[in-house]
């Protein structure tokens, strides 16, 4: 016993000595910032057609969500477009992690934001094995779609009340965007056809968004993609119009203005209006548009951007000519801010926030434009 | 006088010191000795220190790697031969009193600090700017062009600070750089106008036609306007600077001093002058 008390005594107070040495290295480390909902906030706006496509994707920390999307609602947009990739959840077969949707979900709701997800890309499970064929991220094997359509229905189930809409699958027009094949419209119809009965079954009331069509003009039997008038030709021609309730649309004005007219060999602003034309002629007009990306660039090293000034005029002339369009639910900024503007320059110029949450004049326009402010960038 | 008997005091105190204690004086020595050594021996391009492998390659393949976005004309565009542009024939320029074999390499600007990571160019040119998050490995040159804002005014009314303006009228294009430092200098300045336009050569022309004192505009868009119009002229430096560099891997020392070493004679012979001129 006084040999236990004699050990206790010599290393005890050595004990205690490297302890405080530990609180007095650990204390000045900054604790992490703490993230605690407020009071849940509703969006005022004059224009609900605002939206943007939020990048919290790759986004660690909380903080930059919530300030994300704080700023969203300060902007005036009512809805966000947020990418929620099926592998980031469900990355085993059948184990759910909600950690990182439920995170945004959260935010969003409190912010007062109606969320349209985009869903998208195969978790390692769904596709091949290596050993067997190198795959992509986005390669679907087909005998996997009603996985990934099961999925979906999860997904709409878990947030039912939140979502405004749902976007099946990311510019399938593409074949980088189609597992680096050659692009299939009728293969992405039956992927449609499975996803929209699930999650129909899992909410009748949800929206299913099909095509999020890239704007390119790429011939048939190109090896990069197809044309996306042609693409939603052969998609509707394929029976797709039953299985999605509106059209999501991806459209650019590159270097022209909003007011150019469209033209099928021209990627413009106004190539929505052809694909409106295509839905019209197979008898499909009461279905909405979703333009759930839209924008222009005002990076100073890149041929197809536009200065900044002509941003803002731009940007603003095509929300107005949007509204004007009965058939047109939502245009979609895209971005309005990326984790690291460092990694990629070309979202950067796009973003109407910096990586470092500094509001760009864009930002301040557009703000001026949905909250009924004046324009404080009037040439 | 008082500061001189302190002097020697201290000497004899101290010999006094090694004579009593001639063993740890001798091991004190030699650890000094040691530690110099050590030192001198793991410098840069020493025995054991670091060796510049990237100037060895040069030096015996007699070849230089350069990266370039060719999507930034007039500084670097893809012409059917070859790249053209400012910034390719500053490469070449290096690459020739380097007396090396230029070979530039093309690729996307997100892919230009990859390749300098993994060695697949020895540097980029490629309007960088300096980017602090990266000088743990980057060695960036100094400037080689100013595209920041600038100051325009005509001939017979220089302006050469932005100071000068109070009182009068700025002309900036809409939502620039430009129109954010003259927001900013309202501010400052007693009574400062700023008249906006969408594009930077509707405010030059506002400083032509007298509806402006000076524009503000960024250095590329007005080196081209006063290409081609007479009246005007920039002031001797930017008001908001923007300057671009060249990178490279910080390990290169060798490469990175001889490239300096270039960069100022160019600049100091009127080289680089000639190649900005021939392309603004």
């Amino acid at each position: 016993m006084p040999q236990a008390l004699h050990t206790v005594r010599r290393y005890g107070g050595l004990a205690v000595r490297l302890l405080l040495i530990w609180f007095a290295l650990e204390g000045p480390a900054p604790a992490p910032p703490r993230v605690i909902l407020g009071p849940p906030q509703t969006v005022e706006t004059l224009h609900p057609v605002l939206c943007t496509h939020t990048r919290l994707t790759d986004e660690v920390e909380e903080w930059k969500i919530q300030r994300t999307l704080s700023m969203v609602r300060e902007m005036g947009a009512a809805t966000i477009v947020e990418f929620f990739p099926w592998p980031y959840i469900e990355a085993q077969r059948g184990h759910y992690n909600w950690a990182f949707s439920d995170r945004i979900m959260r935010h969003a709701e409190n912010q007062g934001l109606t969320v349209v997800a985009r869903l998208g890309l195969v978790p390692a499970w769904a596709r091949p094995p290596v050993v067997e064929k190198v795959t992509t991220l986005s390669y679907l094997p087909y005998d996997q779609f009603d996985s990934f359509a099961a999925f979906v229905g999860v997904f709409v189930a878990r947030y039912s009340t939140q979502l405004g809409a749902v976007i099946i699958w990311n510019e399938p027009n593409l074949s980088g965007e189609w597992g680096n094949r050659p692009v299939d419209p009728e293969a992405y119809t039956d992927l449609l056809r499975l996803v929209y009965e699930a999650a129909h079954a899992a909410n009748p009331s949800i929206v299913v968004l099909g095509g999020a069509l890239a704007p390119t003009l790429e011939p048939e039997g190109s090896g990069s993609g197809l044309n996306d008038i042609r693409y939603l030709e052969r998609m509707l021609e394929a029976g797709a119009g039953a299985y999605f309730d509106a059209l999501a649309v991806h459209t650019y004005g590159f270097k022209n203005p909003p007011q150019a007219d469209p033209e099928p060999n021209v990627i413009n602003f106004r190539r929505v209006e052809l694909l409106r034309a295509v839905m019209v002629r197979y008898g499909y007009s009461s279905k909405l548009v979703y333009i759930t990306e839209s924008g222009w660039s005002d990076d100073p090293r890149w041929t197809n951007a536009v200065r900044p000034g002509q941003r803002i005029a731009f940007t603003l002339d095509a929300l107005r000519m949007a509204e004007s369009w009965p058939w047109v639910k939502q245009v979609c900024l895209w971005d309005f801010r990326q984790p690291s503007d460092r990694q990629n320059r070309r979202d950067a110029y796009y973003a109407l926030v910096s990586s470092d949450f500094y509001p760009k004049p864009i930002y301040e326009a557009v703000q001026a434009y949905a909250r009924g402010w004046e324009n404080p960038y009037q040439p | 006088m008082i500061r001189l008997v302190a002097l020697r005091k201290s000497i004899a105190r101290w010999h006094g010191r090694i004579r009593q204690h001639p063993r740890v004086t001798f091991v004190a020595l030699i650890a000094a000795a040691l530690l110099v050594a050590g030192w001198g021996l793991t410098r840069p391009g020493a025995w054991l220190g670091p060796q510049d492998l990237t100037w060895h390659r040069i030096q015996v393949n007699r070849d230089l790697y350069v990266g370039i976005d060719p999507s930034y004309p007039p500084f670097a565009e893809w012409a059917p031969e070859q790249i053209d542009g400012l910034e390719a024939d500053l490469a070449r320029e290096i690459a020739r009193r380097l007396a090396v074999q230029p070979q530039i390499l093309i690729m996307g600007f997100d892919g230009l600090y990859d390749s300098l990571y993994v060695g697949q160019v020895d540097m980029v040119i490629s309007g960088l700017h300096v980017d602090p998050g990266r000088t743990d490995w980057v060695y960036y040159s100094r400037p080689y062009f100013d595209a920041g804002q600038i100051l325009v005014s005509r001939t017979d009314a220089p302006v050469q600070t932005i100071r000068q303006l109070d009182g009068k009228t700025v002309a900036v294009e809409l939502a620039s750089a430009g129109d954010m430092a003259a927001q900013q200098w309202q501010r400052r300045l007693h009574a400062l106008h700023v008249e906006r336009f969408m594009l930077p050569d509707d405010a030059m022309q506002a400083v032509q036609t007298g509806e402006a004192d000076a524009a503000l505009v960024d250095t590329i868009s007005a080196r081209l306007y006063l290409k081609q119009r007479e009246g005007l002229a920039m002031a001797a430096r930017t008001t908001v600077p923007d300057g671009y560099v060249i990178a490279m891997r910080r390990q290169d020392y060798r490469l990175t001093s001889a490239v300096d070493r270039m960069l100022a004679n160019i600049i100091a012979d009127g080289t680089l002058d000639v190649i900005i001129a021939r392309w603004l």
